[in-house]
C-alpha cells in the first residue's frame, strides 16, 4: 500500500483521474472487488453528465442548431478546456461562445458563437437583480430640467449587436416555423430584458441600440443622442425613451453630476 | 418584496415534506397542495433576482422552507469560497429557512469544481478540516447548520476511522446538526459492506434534525453490487425498513422525499411522503 497522501494530494489525484489527466490517484482507492479505476469512472461519468446537462439547459438554441451528437462532443471538450470554477452551476458555461468560435468543426456556422452569446445573456437577464421602474410623473418633471439627464437602466437589460440575423436565427432554433430558415444576411441588434418573470428579446435598429448602449455605459441623454445620430441622422430620441419607459427599463435618473437616486 | 426582518422563521415540522424541483413549482404555487414543508436547493437562488426569487417568496409565504446546498464543498483542501458563503448567508437572512444544510463531502481542488458530492477519506486530517469548515459556516450564518452523509462508490485505502465514526465525531466537535440520509446509509452499507444498523446506532441522536429518503438504482454487470444514489425511483423496501428503525431510535423527525432524475408527477412524491407519514404516525402513537 502506498504512503497515505495529504488531503490536497488525494483530491488532486482524484480530480486528475475523473478529468482524464492520469490515473495516479487510483492507487489510493480501495478496489474491494472492482478495479479502482472503474470506481473512479462512476464519478467521472456522473460529473461529465451534470456539467454537460448544465450546458444543454443553458444553450438550447445551440443544441437545436448543431444537433445532440455534435453538442455532446463539443460540451465534453468545453468542460475540460474551461473547467467549472464555482460550486454554483449557474456560473458554468460563460466561455462557451468563445470556445465555439475557436472550434474548427463549427466554423461553417459563423453565427453559432453569437447564438451562444445571446443564450448566456438570456441567463444573465433571468438571474439579474430586481428593480422598480421610475415614477413616470417624476420623469416628466425631470425632462423639463435644463441639465442633461443620466439614466440608470434595469439590471436585467442586456444588448448584443450581431453581424448575423441573430434573433431570427435564435427564434427559428427554439421554435422552427416553415421548412427552412430564410436569411437575408443582414445583422440584427438584440435587446434582452426581464418582462415579468420571462426574458424578453427584441430586435432594434442600430441607432436605438447605440443610444441604449451609451446610456447603459453611463453617458447622459445628450451624449447618447449624439452617438445615435452619428449612426442614423433620423434617430428619434423621444421614441427610444418612450420604449424604455414603457418596458419599465428606466429605474433611476440623475441630473448630470449628481449620484443616481 | 418581503423584508427579512419581518419574516419570522418557521420551524420545519416532524412531518414528511417534499424536495421541490423546478418542474413542480408552478403547480405548487397555483394549487397549494397539502404538503407540510418543502426543501429547495440553495444554489438555485444564487442569482440576485428574477422569477425564481418571486416564486420562492410565494413558497416561503405558504410553507415552512428548508434550504439545502450542494455546492459549498466543505471538505476541499482549497479554502471555502467566500463569495459562495456570503451569497448563502444573504439568502438565509432573506428567507429565514427553518433548516439550512449541505453535505459531508468535497467538490473542488485547485480552483477546479467538479460539481459533485465527492467522498472524503475518513482521516483525522479530513475530520479536522470539516470541523473547522462547519464552524466557519455556522459563524458566518449565525445559526445552526446541518451536514448530510453522502452516498459513495469508493473508499480510500487509508482511513483512521469508519464513516459512522467520522460523521458522529464531526457533528459532536463542530456542534452542528445532522441531516441523516437513510438511503445513503443503506447504499453505502451495500457498496462498502458494513452494517447499516450499527451505523444508525452510532449516530449522535440528539443532533439529528432531519432525515432524507430517496430511491437508488443498481449498476448492472459488475463483479460486486454497486448502488447508485440516483434520486430517480421510489424509496426501496429495505430503506423503508431502515427508516422505521431510525425513527424508533431517534423519534419522529422532519423527513424529506427527494427525487431529481426522471421526476414523476407531484402525486407520486406525495404518495411517497404519505408512506413516510404513516411511519411517523406509528412512531408518534408509540411515543404518546
Amino acid at each position: 500500500m502506498p504512503a497515505a497522501p495529504a488531503l490536497r494530494e488525494l483530491q488532486r489525484g482524484f480530480a486528475d483521474a475523473v478529468l482524464g489527466r492520469g490515473d495516479a490517484g487510483a492507487r489510493w482507492v480501495a478496489g474491494a472487488g472492482l478495479a479502482p479505476t472503474a470506481r473512479l469512472q462512476v464519478y467521472a461519468n456522473a460529473i461529465a453528465r451534470t456539467q454537460i446537462d448544465t450546458l444543454r439547459a443553458t444553450y438550447p438554441a445551440v443544441l437545436a442548431l448543431v444537433g445532440a451528437e455534435f453538442f455532446e462532443a463539443a460540451a465534453a471538450r468545453y468542460r475540460l478546456r474551461y473547467p467549472s470554477t464555482r460550486g454554483n452551476l449557474q456560473a458554468f458555461g460563460a466561455a462557451f461562445a468563445d470556445f465555439l468560435a475557436a472550434l474548427p468543426e463549427a466554423a461553417a456556422l459563423a453565427y453559432l458563437p453569437d447564438v451562444a452569446r445571446l443564450e448566456w445573456l438570456r441567463q444573465e437577464a433571468a438571474l439579474a437583480a430586481d428593480a422598480e421602474p421610475i415614477d413616470p410623473a417624476a420623469w416628466l418633471a425631470a425632462l423639463d430640467a435644463p441639465t442633461p439627464l443620466q439614466l440608470v437602466l434595469h439590471p436585467s437589460l442586456r444588448l448584443l449587436a450581431s453581424a448575423h440575423p441573430l434573433l431570427t436565427i435564435w427564434r427559428y432554433a427554439i421554435a422552427p416555423a416553415g421548412d427552412r430558415l430564410q436569411l437575408d444576411g443582414r445583422g440584427e441588434q438584440v435587446v434582452l430584458w426581464r418582462d415579468g418573470g420571462e426574458v424578453a428579446l427584441a430586435a432594434t435598429d442600430a441607432a436605438s441600440h447605440a443610444c441604449i448602449a451609451a446610456l447603459a455605459s453611463g453617458h447622459d441623454l445628450d451624449a447618447a443622442q449624439a452617438v445615435a445620430l452619428a449612426v442614423d441622422a433620423d434617430f428619434d430620441l423621444a421614441a427610444c425613451l418612450r420604449s424604455l419607459i414603457a418596458q419599465g427599463l428606466v429605474v433611476a435618473f440623475t441630473q448630470t453630476g449628481e449620484r443616481p437616486t | 418584496m418581503h423584508d427579512a426582518s419581518t419574516l419570522a422563521m418557521r420551524p420545519i415540522p416532524a412531518a414528511a415534506g417534499i424536495g421541490l424541483r423546478a418542474p413542480h413549482l408552478q403547480r405548487v404555487l397555483a394549487e397549494r397542495p397539502r404538503v407540510p414543508w418543502f426543501e429547495m436547493h440553495s444554489e438555485n437562488f444564487f442569482g440576485a433576482g428574477g422569477a425564481i426569487h418571486a416564486a420562492l417568496e410565494r413558497v416561503r409565504a405558504d410553507y415552512p422552507l428548508s434550504l439545502h446546498g450542494v455546492g459549498l464543498s466543505l471538505g476541499s483542501a482549497d479554502a471555502l469560497d467566500g463569495e459562495h458563503l456570503a451569497t448563502l448567508r444573504d439568502l438565509v437572512r432573506r428567507y429565514q429557512p427553518g433548516l439550512v444544510s449541505d453535505h459531508i463531502c468535497w467538490g473542488a481542488v485547485g480552483g477546479v469544481h467538479l460539481n459533485d458530492l465527492l467522498p472524503l477519506p475518513f482521516t483525522v486530517e479530513a475530520l479536522d478540516l470539516m470541523v473547522s469548515r462547519v464552524q466557519q459556516v455556522q459563524d458566518a450564518l449565525g445559526r445552526e447548520f446541518l451536514v448530510e452523509n453522502v452516498s459513495s462508490y469508493l473508499t480510500f485505502e487509508h482511513a483512521d476511522m469508519s464513516e459512522w465514526e467520522f460523521v458522529a465525531e464531526l457533528v459532536r466537535r463542530a456542534g452542528c446538526g445532522l441531516l441523516l440520509d437513510v438511503n445513503n446509509v443503506y447504499v453505502n452499507s451495500i457498496n462498502h459492506g458494513f452494517d447499516a444498523h450499527a451505523y444508525l446506532r452510532a449516530m449522535p441522536r440528539a443532533a439529528v434534525r432531519e432525515i432524507h429518503l430517496a430511491g437508488f438504482t443498481r449498476k448492472e454487470a459488475l463483479d460486486v453490487p454497486l448502488l447508485i444514489d440516483s434520486h430517480s425511483r421510489p424509496v426501496d423496501a429495505a430503506v423503508w425498513d431502515l427508516y422505521a428503525e431510525a425513527l424508533a431510535l431517534l423519534g419522529p423527525l422532519p423527513t424529506l422525499i427527494e427525487w431529481d432524475q426522471d421526476l414523476p408527477e407531484l402525486e407520486v412524491l406525495q404518495a411517497e411522503a404519505g408512506r413516510a407519514e404513516a411511519l411517523l404516525d406509528a412512531r408518534r402513537a408509540r411515543a404518546a
